[in-house]
């Protein structure tokens, strides 16, 4: 009774002060019933911090990005990927056939230097983030398929925001961080991009720097350790299921290590409270020192699958050898590729049996779209050496010759190149397997790893003639909303990695279904509806075989033990990864 | 001795220049550019590659950038660095700062292992203790330095695990530094300076020891310490004196290097201690193809260098009295 009561009372309230928003309970294993306040969480980090601007950082792990953690209009629920408001005050009026969002925002919010969060702040940052002089990291997102999309202040209290077709990931793109538009605002005004740019750098002293989220620089070493404080600011406005104010810790740290495994090494020697295994060695590592009882820590292997993947493309366009561009547009040669790739060995030999086999550019961890694509009814072209051998006779790949290699009537062997980036061991091994299948089959695979930046510049050649036969590589990034590249599937665009030609058209029916299947896709507001017609991407994907996707390494949780207030175990995932820092407390 | 530094300064010019040429261009050769790694992300767009392209003049041609590099750089500014967005100047002198540090112990320590050890060697040619320290030369001069620091990080790590002395093991200041007095603060970091520098200089002094022991056992042989010994001078004069001094030359001819290698940093000690110097930063700015912060470093030591060595000729001139600066 109490409970309704002080629920109606809040909801009550909303118009005259907001009420605060509320973490559910069931976003944490364990919960601070002793209302442990203060102590440090002590992360790591391996390369140094570039700035502290969050409109010129590009890093994957960066100050800004630190700070702001828990700032956004909306947030996702680990629970059920649905997007809750969390500096909305509600849930978005949504009209104009689904392109226009009225949000109002939480009354009473305040930065860390005291001065109320508004509308503006929204604006500005928007304004900033699209002015392509400033080389923000995140311009792309306020484009909707080459369409900007708007912010507009209605009130103090209330954003428009208006995209130029409907959105499923129209929630992601609203949910960006509000920077201070009494910082950077009136820098923009005075200095236009130039000014942005000058501000927040590493020489900046900490006091300046404004933050609208969990965290607030205190300190930065370069090249040793950032210590970030607990904004009192956010604890207004952010409380546990009980009232508290979050987060509970005082302070959150990095040092900056040489390499991941100076990182593992100040894990086993207490020196973190977190660490993020790589591979079988990496545990093996942790489980002994647990064992040993020098750390003690909670440890569990294969949480679930990485989000990133790991494929071999081929070049369709390759008019400098009309042969080999045949053979590679030839659905019959990709497939006959796909049951080479003996998968199963991958896991086992490259990833030390920690991961699965893959056979679509969706990540296993999306495991909704996985299934769905599965039930439509999408291929998989497994592991059959007999198989790939039947296809490759339908190509005129009959005969083998003296060395055991497949020829054609000409008596010209089957081969091709195959490049990684050198360095990466994992993709060696995969290339190595995939060249020693392929040579049982009778196909020459002439594997070479080379330089990174050369690879990249081959793979994302346009043109009628591209360098290369065969790439190996990976991708990573993207969300669980609508988890195709917007840069990987249409035609045309940079990562459409086996027809690139100059006009950007598609060579086949398939890839223009594909094309217009992601675009439906990204514009359907229903869960279910969008993960039908994901379903039937991947079978235009599955049955196209464009790319031949092979494994994907598994995410794995470690934690020092002191700390607590984790994500239950059900709840993690390398998407949400092991825990919401404003829950986290040291016992 | 001012037309002599006048002289240098004018010849310097040319130098400075090829070598601006030089660094720039071989740079260039280096296969892809700072946005590269950007290409693979599905998240960026052609046109927000475009617009970064434009932003960090990447889309003009090398002569170009290069004589724009150039321009700016006679009015003092190095450029921006692509990953830091801040003038290069910025970005690496907090590092060189730290490294004129680690360097400066690691000379002190360098020279007062070397120098005793080289003139005992020759004092006592041949003797137990010469063999002794001998072998242990030879056996460190073979050794890379980072592999001897990794040998020495698992010897502290047994030490601690055994006896709980808490040596530290990377890094330039303790967790608690901000909340140190000013002492407090200078004895913190000397603490975390003290292992990689006597790592370094255990290493590299071998290499002078031999050095010295040479040259003083020549010197020793020579006329004039014969005919100092039978005048009746000291031992200790004879060696401090008439042979150190004289065997000192060729070492001083060398101190030229020092104030390049001082901002240089110690190398790959640095990143296995995870040292914030100058080489963990330089290697990130390769690896990420960061052009105007490799090429302004590489400018700095370059001066550094051609300063360095126009001090050491003064220095030679003050040592050795026959060589005259004019």
């Amino acid at each position: 009774m109490k409970k309704a009561l002080t629920l109606a009372l809040a909801l009550m309230g909303t118009s005259a002060f907001a009420a605060p928003f509320v973490y559910p309970a069931a976003w944490t294993a364990e919960q601070n019933t002793a209302n442990k306040r203060g102590g440090e969480f002590r992360d790591y980090t391996i390369s140094d911090f570039k700035t502290f601007n969050p409109f010129t950082s590009a890093e994957a792990t960066s100050i800004p990005l630190t700070m702001g953690a828990g700032a956004g209009l909306f947030t996702q629920d680990p629970r059920n990927d649905e997007f809750i408001p969390k500096m909305a005050d509600g849930p978005a009026t949504v009209s104009n056939n689904g392109k226009r969002f009225v949000v109002k925002i939480r009354q009473g919010m305040k930065f860390s230097d005291g001065q109320e969060i508004t509308a503006d702040d929204w604006v500005t940052t928007f304004k900033i983030h699209t002015d392509d002089k400033v080389g923000s990291n995140s311009y792309d997102s306020f484009f909707l398929n080459d369409k900007p999309i708007t912010v507009k202040k209605i009130n103090t209290y209330t954003v428009q925001f208006d995209f130029p077709a409907v959105s499923a990931t129209a929630y992601a793109t609203m949910s960006y961080t509000p920077w201070p538009d009494h910082v950077f605002g009136a820098a923009y005004r005075s200095g236009g991009a130039e000014g942005v740019k000058k501000l927040w750098g590493l020489g900046t002293a900490p006091a300046q720097i404004v933050s609208p989220g969990m965290w607030v620089l205190s300190s930065y070493r370069a090249g040793e350790r950032a210590v970030l404080s607990a904004n009192k600011s956010y604890g207004d406005w952010n409380k546990d299921s009980r009232g508290q104010a979050l987060p509970y810790l005082a302070t959150y740290s990095y040092r900056i290590v040489a390499d991941l495994n100076a990182a593992l090494a100040a894990y086993l020697a207490g020196q973190l409270d977190a660490y993020g295994p790589r591979n079988a060695d990496d545990l093996a590592q942790i489980k002994r020192a647990i064992d040993g009882g020098n750390l003690k820590a909670y440890l569990k292997a294969n949480v679930s699958p990485q989000a990133s993947s790991q494929w071999i493309t081929f070049n369709w366009n390759k008019a400098s050898d009309p042969a080999k561009q045949k053979l590679f547009r030839d659905v019959r040669f990709r497939r006959a590729m796909s049951h080479i790739a003996n998968r199963q060995a991958m896991v086992q030999l490259a990833l030390g049996g920690l991961g699965q086999e893959t056979y679509f550019s969706t990540y296993p961890i999306f495991k909704n779209q996985i299934d769905a694509g599965l039930s439509a009814g999408a291929p998989q072209y497994k592991y059959d050496l007999a198989a790939a051998g039947k296809l490759l006779a339908q190509l005129g790949y009959t005969k083998k010759n003296s060395d055991g290699y497949l020829v054609d009537k000409a008596g010209k062997v089957l081969e091709f190149t195959l490049s990684t980036n050198a360095g990466n061991t994992t993709r060696e091994q995969l290339g190595r397997i995939f060249a020693d299948e392929a040579k049982k089959a009778g196909v020459k695979v002439n594997f070479t790893p080379i330089d990174f930046n050369t690879l990249v510049g081959q793979l994302t050649a346009k043109g009628e003639n591209r360098p290369f036969d065969a790439i190996l590589l990976g991708l990573s990034g993207g969300d669980n909303i609508w988890s195709f590249g917007s840069n990987v599937v249409p035609c045309g665009t940079n990562l459409h990695s086996y027809n690139n030609p100059t006009d950007g058209k598609c060579a086949t029916s398939q890839e223009q279904l594909m094309t217009k299947l992601f675009y439906q896709g990204d514009a359907e507001l229903n869960t279910a509806k969008r993960l039908a017609i994901g379903a039937q991407l991947m079978k235009a994907e599955g049955e196209l075989q464009p790319v031949i996707y092979l494994v994907g390494g598994s995410y794995h949780v470690t934690y020092n033990e002191r700390v607590g207030g984790e994500y239950p175990t059900n709840l993690q995932n390398s998407y949400y990864l092991s825990r919401d820092t404003a829950l986290t407390f040291v016992k | 001795m001012i037309p002599f530094l006048l002289r240098r300064v004018v010849q310097s010019i040319p130098t400075l220049l090829l070598a601006s040429v030089l660094i720039f261009f071989v740079i260039q050769l280096a296969p892809g550019d700072f946005l590269t790694p950007a290409r693979l992300n599905p998240g960026i767009s052609e046109q927000q590659l475009a617009n970064l392209s434009q932003n960090f003049g990447l889309d003009r041609p090398v002569w170009q950038q290069y004589l724009l590099w150039m321009g700016n750089m006679l009015r003092g500014d190095f450029g921006l660095s692509f990953q830091y967005t801040q003038p290069v100047l910025d970005v690496i002198w907090p590092r060189i700062v730290n490294s004129v540090w680690l360097v400066l112990l690691y000379i002190v320590l360098f020279y007062a292992i070397a120098i005793p050890v080289g003139v005992f060697g020759a004092v006592k040619q041949n003797s137990v203790g010469d063999k002794a320290v001998n072998v242990v030369l030879y056996f460190l001069l073979g050794f890379p330095s980072f592999f001897l620091s990794l040998i020495v990080i698992y010897g502290i790590l047994l030490l601690r695990n055994k006896t709980n002395i808490d040596i530290p093991l990377n890094g330039m200041t303790s967790d608690n530094f901000d909340s140190l007095n000013a002492v407090q603060k200078v004895l913190d970091v000397l603490k975390h300076l003290i292992i990689p520098a006597l790592v370094l200089a255990v290493t590299d002094a071998a290499g002078l020891t031999r050095v010295i022991r040479g040259q003083m056992l020549e010197v020793m042989h020579a006329d004039y310490i014969r005919t100092a010994r039978a005048k009746g001078v000291s031992e200790r004069t004879a060696i401090w004196k008439h042979t150190f001094r004289n065997a000192i030359v060729p070492i001083v001819a060398g101190i030229g290097g020092l104030l390049p290698a001082a901002v240089s940093g110690a190398g790959f000690a640095e990143v296995v201690f995870a040292y914030p110097g100058i080489t963990p930063m330089l290697l990130t700015a390769i690896n990420t193809s960061d052009l105007y912060l490799i090429a302004g470093f590489t400018v700095i030591v370059t001066i550094l260098l051609i300063v360095g060595n126009a001090l050491s000729d003064i220095l030679l001139a003050v040592v050795d009295p026959r060589i005259k600066v004019g």
